[in-house]
């Protein structure tokens, strides 16, 4: 025999089913026309997608050659870093707000980019990385487990990676005995990323270079 | 002595149902569900964050939980209150014998009753939103934090717009991802068909390392590439695929739209996706849902002071002027803690902006907009809880008392 609970509890299930219901529609309404306030009536009309994204619409134009270089673009505020040594500075493009050039014969660089949101998040980005260089794939705690280094005034996730280098976008090359350093800040407010690449041995004469550029970089609000 | 079997014929069913709605036991199941539901909740609220939570546990008639890796279907805090507030009403008001010795317990059951309808009232019509306002700005318009609808409208070639079609945010927000939707206006000359809406998106340029994972349509060298929401429901950016058909037959236009191209400042002038059908001129955005109050308010002035050498905020106010029809101009000052109520809104200073703003820049006010019919009914809920929990005490004392005399003064006692 059924607990006497579960007996009373019986009549009321179409009573549930009904409530249960109640939030679920496949009713979609056409749309709904409405005036415009005075405060809502202005638009920009915005030249391209990548202006509409808030992407900056206009490379990024860095002092080459120059002890401190200036990543300026409208949309944003300008970037002021330090060039390290040996480094030398290329334009930036519509992804590269500061871009540099590694070696006698150009055989490393690095470049900083920014996203707005979080950019496809720390973990794939980190994996994304690794598989260029061949590497396997971490796991998210393995990812949280990273080491960090100052980015902004704060601790981003440090890759360093060492294998076969495939830069992909549209190439099948592949590149041995390279290193790949990173540093991924990535959140809801936006993403910053900072990767190097190149021959093993010139990244290994760089790596104090990559952290004293990494942490020169400063927004330059004036 | 055995029990009389149940009569389950349909005549019986109603008296079937007051027995379960007015059954003590049922108050039991609820008290127990509801404080495991109130601690999956808090819990949930560290996954989740708050506004995720509230929605999922207690906004819902059902939800899931994993506990221990088994899926349970649990009922939700808005059934549980319902099934509490009938039981609550059928039990201790109406099937209760009524005497004047339980006579505080009923007005304390009336009480705990207001609470109940003041959360369902609460719940079902109050609303929250802003307005942001530069010294000198104007606005009668409060706009939603979280809730983002789709609008096309026509415009100029200077890019104004006299009127809007939208699509509602509540139909909006319950698209899945794999979803598709054809949207219908009779006074356009296009239908709007809606695909791949996520809840917090991210354009990226295909040129972008990062374009390279993202699947699903390239458009105008963008993809879009959708993201976990966030904990603060306030911080998701939505994206979705459009696509507009000319009823005429003409080629479809495709576009990705990106709650970003709003605006993040008052100032600012939002970007829609621009385009031309039968040679007029056409806008198409995510815009956040937006109401309005009935009088305007201006930011006349807003006070920001810091504390010396660092850039946290020490204080900041508002002073204001509130326009409205029926009345006089009326200049007012908008606080921390003091806060402005007229015509059913509550007006708080909320923050600033814009972010990263240095000492002499020229700073937005922003006021947290809240409308909510039974916002005093907790406290006057609290009060008749108290009036009749105190009534009852007396009462008992009274009882108590009495019945001591009694005793003491009963023959029994005496000798």
């Amino acid at each position: 025999m059924m607990p006497r609970f579960f007996t009373s509890f019986l009549p009321a299930l179409p009573a549930l089913l009904l409530f249960a219901s109640c939030g679920e529609s496949d009713v979609t309404p056409g749309l709904i026309e409405r005036s415009l306030s005075d405060s809502e009536k202005s638009f920009k009309l915005a030249e391209s997608s990548t202006e509409r994204f808030r992407y900056q619409t206009t490379p990024a134009a860095g002092s080459a050659g120059s002890a401190a270089g200036t990543g300026e673009n409208e949309g944003g505020p300008r970037l002021i870093y330090d060039t390290p040594a040996g480094w030398v500075e290329k334009p930036g493009s519509t992804m590269r707000d500061i871009n540099f050039t590694i070696g006698e014969n150009a055989e490393a660089e690095c470049y900083v980019a920014r996203l707005p949101g979080a950019g496809g998040g720390l973990l794939a980005n980190v994996n994304r990385w690794r598989s260029q260089m061949g590497a396997e794939a971490l796991t998210e705690e393995q990812v949280a487990a990273l080491p960090t280094k100052p980015l902004f005034g704060q601790q981003a996730s440090f890759v360093a990676v060492d294998g076969s280098y495939t830069p992909g976008m549209g190439t099948t090359d592949t590149f041995e005995n390279y290193r790949l350093l990173g540093l991924i800040l990535s959140s809801d407010a936006g993403a910053v990323f900072v990767k190097m690449t190149g021959p093993k041995d010139l990244l290994s004469k760089n790596e104090a270079a990559f952290d004293q550029f990494t942490q020169s970089i400063d927004v330059n609000l004036n | 002595m055995a029990k009389a079997p149940i009569d389950w014929s349909p005549s019986n069913w109603p008296q079937l149902l007051y027995r379960f709605f007015t059954s003590f036991r049922l108050a039991t199941v609820i008290f127990v569900l509801m404080t495991v539901v109130t601690l999956l909740g808090t819990l949930g609220q560290v996954d989740n964050g708050l506004h995720a939570a509230k929605v999922k546990y207690f906004h819902s008639f059902f939800f899931t939980e994993k506990v221990f890796g088994i899926p349970l279907l649990l009922p939700g805090g808005l059934l549980l209150m319902i099934f509490l507030f009938i039981n609550m009403t059928l039990g201790a008001l109406v099937k209760v014998r009524k005497r004047w010795k339980g006579a505080g317990l009923l007005i304390s059951h009336f009480g705990m009753l207001m609470l109940l309808a003041g959360g369902f009232i609460t719940w079902a019509f109050s609303t929250d939103g802003y307005m942001a306002l530069y010294p000198g700005m104007s606005t009668n318009r409060v706009e939603s934090y979280r809730e983002w609808q789709l609008e096309v409208m026509p415009l100029s070639k200077e890019g104004v717009a006299e009127k809007a079609w939208i699509y509602p945010a509540e139909y909006l927000d319950t698209m899945r991802s794999d979803e598709q939707r054809v949207i219908k206006a009779e006074s356009l000359p296009f239908d709007v068909v809606i695909n791949g809406y996520s809840k917090n998106a991210t354009p990226i340029p295909v040129s972008a390392p990062m374009a390279v994972g993202v699947t699903g349509k390239e458009l105008e060298g963008f993809k879009l590439s959708p993201q976990k929401p966030s904990k603060e429901a306030e911080q998701n950016l939505p994206g979705c695929f459009v696509e507009f058909r000319p009823r005429d037959g003409g080629a479809p236009i495709e576009a990705i739209l990106w709650a970003g191209s709003y605006r993040f400042d008052p100032r600012e002038k939002p970007m829609p996706f621009t385009f031309t059908v039968n040679d007029e001129l056409y806008g198409a955005m995510l815009v956040k849902k937006s109401w309005t109050v009935p009088f305007t308010l201006r930011l006349d002035e807003f006070i920001f002071e810091r504390h010396p050498g660092v850039m946290t905020a020490r204080n900041y106010e508002s002073r204001v002027t509130r326009f409205e029809d029926s009345e006089p101009d009326k200049p007012l000052e908008i606080k921390m803690n003091e806060p402005m109520r007229h015509a059913g809104y509550t007006f708080f200073q909320e923050s600033f902006g814009p972010s990263g703003s240095q000492p002499g820049d020229e700073m937005f006010s922003q006021f947290a907009v809240a409308n909510n019919p039974a916002d005093q009914w907790p406290l006057w809920a609290l009060v008749i809880n108290g009036i009749g929990l105190g009534i009852h005490f007396v009462i008992m004392l009274v009882n108590f008392t009495v019945r001591s005399r009694n005793k003491k003064l009963s023959p029994a006692a005496l000798s």
